[in-house]
């Protein structure tokens, strides 16, 4: 199949004698795509012979699947190893992902981002390009989404010239950060986030530079995650280069730029396409919720999300609404944010399609510049993404809803769990420096859909694929002893379809270590939305427990604690172990000194729930309260289930006619209780105008009314305000 | 062009599809798909009004004898013009998030944060939606249909 067909794409059209450098080839070619609509104007190769079109994508995708797996084996760090957190991809000359493996889905574009942003800045001439070269980067401004995103990159040169890119993206579980674990709550500047090399060639000739290994192992805690990490990643970097280099030989090389350029317009109309079939057209909105909690800015953070789905197939989101940047760590870069999205409408829509940039081409974007999701301010934090992992959640239920109206109702569902977990650093029993984040969080609760209960600690929408690792594994990493590692009851969100639980993990501080830990999530907040009359997922919370007797109560005999019980309250290790206790209702709580055997107890996030409680099915709540997955004061309360009782008093079945009865006085109570609407709308104005709104809302409003006129506009209209309302001091 | 039994679809509407055969729509999408679920959702109402979009659980946009275009509900409740947010006409709740009903003190928000905002078809009970907001936030028009020809 090799052909001597030389393509480079809609740029070339204008001659030019002297050849283009790769600046001036970038920017000739987004022009020239602006400007036709067409990333590669046929598909003439497809036409022409389909079944190679295929194979050799096939290939191309199996290289990199195969890169990722033998880089998996390689890496010493629990998060890439056990879980999965990490992607390579093939990218053209210009930058645009052409394929990329499976796995951390969001850097779809991330990586695309930095090599753009090299050759914008034209390291072509100042830093040079050749053969062997790897290129670092975790500056989240420039690429990826916080500087435990860290690619390394190399560029794949055919016949001399420079042809493409390959790269790998893993995430590190360590950056030497002000707080340890990479993910600290209390960022006030992006130089709190740790060490962050942007775009620096690490490496030449095929090997690294031992001068920066050292830079790495004195400049973070533990630099095993990020030093095992890069030799991972440049592995999988020259497996897929030296592949890459036998397929071109074997097509050619004209062929392999045209036929890539037509995978990225293939994916291109195939999107549209997907969008015209799949989802009704018409106007979508949702809201994720966020916050931050640091002394003296306390405030809500809402993620607005307008999707607008036309008939001939465009899909556009506009996120004009979201709150303005600030010194706090609750926002995201462009990049993060162009990648959480894409890897949720990956999931959500386009999963049966190439994975590549024509996905991201065939999208319109607004995310307004100065916005918790594109600061444009690089001295700001966007150590946790915040209203950028929401605006996601936000626009999956919207095209939940999009999906609903056509029909498709196997594709509908609510949110995606808000993944929350701890991290620790400090010096091990052993006398070793340590720093980690824990991601067992990637096992957490799924959303409910239109046809089945969410499932309980198996999801996270940032890594689909992922898995919690090894409880003992972790424990190498991170000295906390696991005392339990359980599914969270009543965590999902109830509905007709209840959202999946979570990850319930009790820790023990253990003996002869030094050592911090904090956690990072939300303030106390319902941030996992349900859909159609779901509820929400329960709020994250963090238990501390200092100056535990723990010693002592298993020196008379007693059991460790092993979990929260079937209280309704107070958890049982609360109960069970004397101890200072401290909740910390949310689950941000920055990194604090824990002495030897203290507790530390922490969530991982539940699904959003779907539909109306009342309708869920009966046994259905009999079998999640037989499982221990919920308790019977929900059945009761929530579902309004009457059980039937053995002699034992034991639970036998479900009363039907009791049960029938009692959700028709439930549904009666609703509507005794409630108001209309008109008359809500009023009441809620007059606290509006007499200032009568809690400072975390009063925070948000204040600073969105100012950052955007059209979401101003809107709400005073909504609530029939004067035009120049202001929430009152 | 893939079709699937007119039963099997009713069984995914009503939940009760074995999840191998949801594993096979997700897989291969069937494009008259639109037309099979309007029938099956105008068969499972009482009233005689031209079902134009299923607008989410309970709710649909219909199109009564007169040619107005209005949401309603399936227990035959209306809502007004589809072009205004149904919420405007539906009962509403404001739940303390950890009134122990739904959520206890340590798994619900903090009411100083937010609240659960219900809202009921006035007509039936059912639950509609559940807006996890702060006290002052606009209602989230969710769906505004294009059904211009």
């Amino acid at each position: 199949m090799s052909t001597d067909i030389d393509s480079p794409g809609p740029a070339a059209a204008a001659g030019s004698a002297a050849p283009l450098t790769l600046r001036e080839q970038l920017a000739r070619t987004e022009r020239a795509i602006s400007e036709s609509g067409y990333y590669e104007a046929d598909l003439s190769l497809k036409e022409s012979d389909p079944i190679t079109f295929e194979v050799l994508f096939t290939r191309l995708l199996q290289t990199l699947t195969n890169a990722r797996e033998i880089a998996l084996s390689i890496s010493a760090s629990p998060s890439t190893r056990e879980q999965g957190e990490i992607i390579f991809g093939l990218y053209t000359r210009e930058g645009d992902a052409i394929c990329l493996s499976t796995g951390l889905m969001i850097h779809v574009h991330t990586m695309s981002r930095a090599i753009k942003w090299m050759i914008e800045n034209d390291y072509e001439t100042l830093v040079g390009f050749d053969e062997g070269d790897y290129f670092f980067n975790n500056d989240s401004f420039i690429g990826g989404g916080h500087p435990s995103d860290q690619m390394l990159i190399t560029p794949l040169f055919i016949d001399g010239r420079l042809e493409g890119w390959v790269g790998g993206l893993t995430h590190v579980t360590e950056t030497g950060a002000v707080e340890p674990g990479a993910m600290g709550s209390s960022f006030t500047s992006r130089f709190a986030e740790g060490l962050i090399l942007p775009c620096v060639k690490i490496g030449s000739g095929d090997a690294l530079r031992k001068d920066l290994d050292i830079l790495v192992d004195r400049g973070v805690r533990s630099s095993t995650s990020w030093l095992a990490d890069n030799r991972a990643k440049l592995t999988g970097d020259m497996i897929v280069r030296e592949k890459l280099k036998e397929i071109v030989a074997e097509v050619g090389l004209g062929f392999y730029r045209k036929i890539c350029r037509e995978y990225i317009e293939d994916t291109m109309r195939a999107t549209r396409e997907k969008v015209r079939r799949s989802l009704f057209p018409g106007r979508y909105r949702e809201v994720a919720w966020r916050g931050v909690t640091l002394p003296g800015q306390e405030s809500l953070l809402h993620s607005p999300c307008e999707l607008v789905i036309t008939k001939d197939g465009r899909l556009e989101l506009d996120y004009d609404g979201l709150p303005s940047a600030r010194r706090q760590p609750f926002q995201a870069t462009l990049p993060l944010f162009e990648g959480m999205l894409f890897n949720g409408l990956i999931q959500n829509v386009f999963y049966d399609l190439r994975y590549n940039d024509g996905t991201f081409l065939a999208v319109r974007l607004n995310v307004p510049l100065g916005s918790a999701c594109n600061p444009g301010n690089i001295q700001l934090p966007t150590t946790l993404w915040g209203p950028a992992y929401g605006g996601m959640q936000a626009c999956a239920q919207a095209v939940s809803r999009a999906y609903y109206a056509q029909g498709y109702r196997e594709e509908v569902h609510a949110s995606g769990p808000l993944t929350s977990g701890n991290l620790a650093g400090g010096v091990d029993q052993y006398g070793r420096l340590f720093g980690s984040q824990c991601f067992e969080f990637a096992s957490s609760g799924m959303y409910a859909t239109s046809f089945m209960d969410g499932l309980d600690t198996a999801f996270s929408d940032f890594n689909a694929e992922g898995d919690m690792g090894d409880a003992e594994v972790w424990e190498q990493q991170m000295p906390q002893i696991w005392l339990a590692r359980e599914i969270r009851r009543d965590g999902g969100g109830f509905g007709k379809f209840r959202g999946g639980n979570g990850i319930h993990s009790l820790y023990l501080i253990p003996e002869g270590t030094d050592m911090e830990m904090g956690s990072f999530g939300s303030p106390p907040i319902f941030s996992t939305a349900g859909l159609m009359g779901g509820y929400p997922a329960a709020s994250l919370r963090v238990w501390v427990g200092r100056n535990t007797k723990l010693s002592e109560m298993l020196s008379d005999g007693l059991d460790a604690p092993n979990g929260e019980g079937l209280h309704t309250e107070l958890p049982d290790f609360v109960t069970e172990v004397e101890a200072e206790w401290e909740y910390v209702p949310g689950q941000n709580y920055p990194a604090r000194v824990l002495p030897p055997e203290s507790l530390f107890s922490v969530v991982s996030g539940d699904g959003g729930g779907y539909g109306d409680p009342l309708e869920r099915r009966p046994e259905e709540v009999l079998r999640d309260v037989t499982d221990g997955l919920s308790s019977e004061r929900t059945a009761l309360d929530v579902y309004a289930v009457v059980f039937t009782r053995d002699d034992a008093d034991l639970i036998d079945g479900v009363d039907a006619e009791a049960t029938t009865t009692l959700r028709a006085q439930h549904r009666r109570d609703r509507l005794a209780r409630a108001i209309p609407a008109s008359e809500y709308k009023a009441r809620v104005r007059e606290r509006l105008i007499a200032g009568d709104i809690p400072a975390p809302a009063a925070a948000l409003y204040r600073d969105v009314l100012q950052f955007s006129a059209k979401w101003a506009a809107e709400f005073r209209t909504f609530w029939q305000l004067p035009d120049d309302y202001e929430v009152p001091a | 062009m893939t079709s699937y039994p007119v039963q099997m679809i009713n069984d995914l509407l009503e939940g009760t599809l074995p999840l191998d055969e949801v594993a096979r729509l997700q897989r291969d999408k069937d494009l008259d798909r639109v037309a099979t679920v309007l029938e099956l959702e105008q068969a499972r109402v009482a009233w005689d009004d031209r079902i134009l979009v299923p607008l989410q659980e309970s709710l649909y946009v219909v199109e009564r004898g007169d040619g107005a275009r209005v949401v309603k509900c399936r227990c035959g409740q209306e809502f007004g013009d589809y072009r205004r947010n149904w919420k405007e006409e539906a009962a509403v709740y404001e739940r303390h998030p950890q009134d122990g009903i739904v959520y206890l003190k340590y798994k619900g928000a903090d009411p100083a944060w937010q609240m659960l905002r219900e809202f009921y078809c006035p007509g039936c009970g059912v639950q509609l939606d559940v807006e996890p907001v702060p006290v002052g936030y606009p209602f989230v028009f969710n769906f505004l249909p294009d059904l211009d020809e």
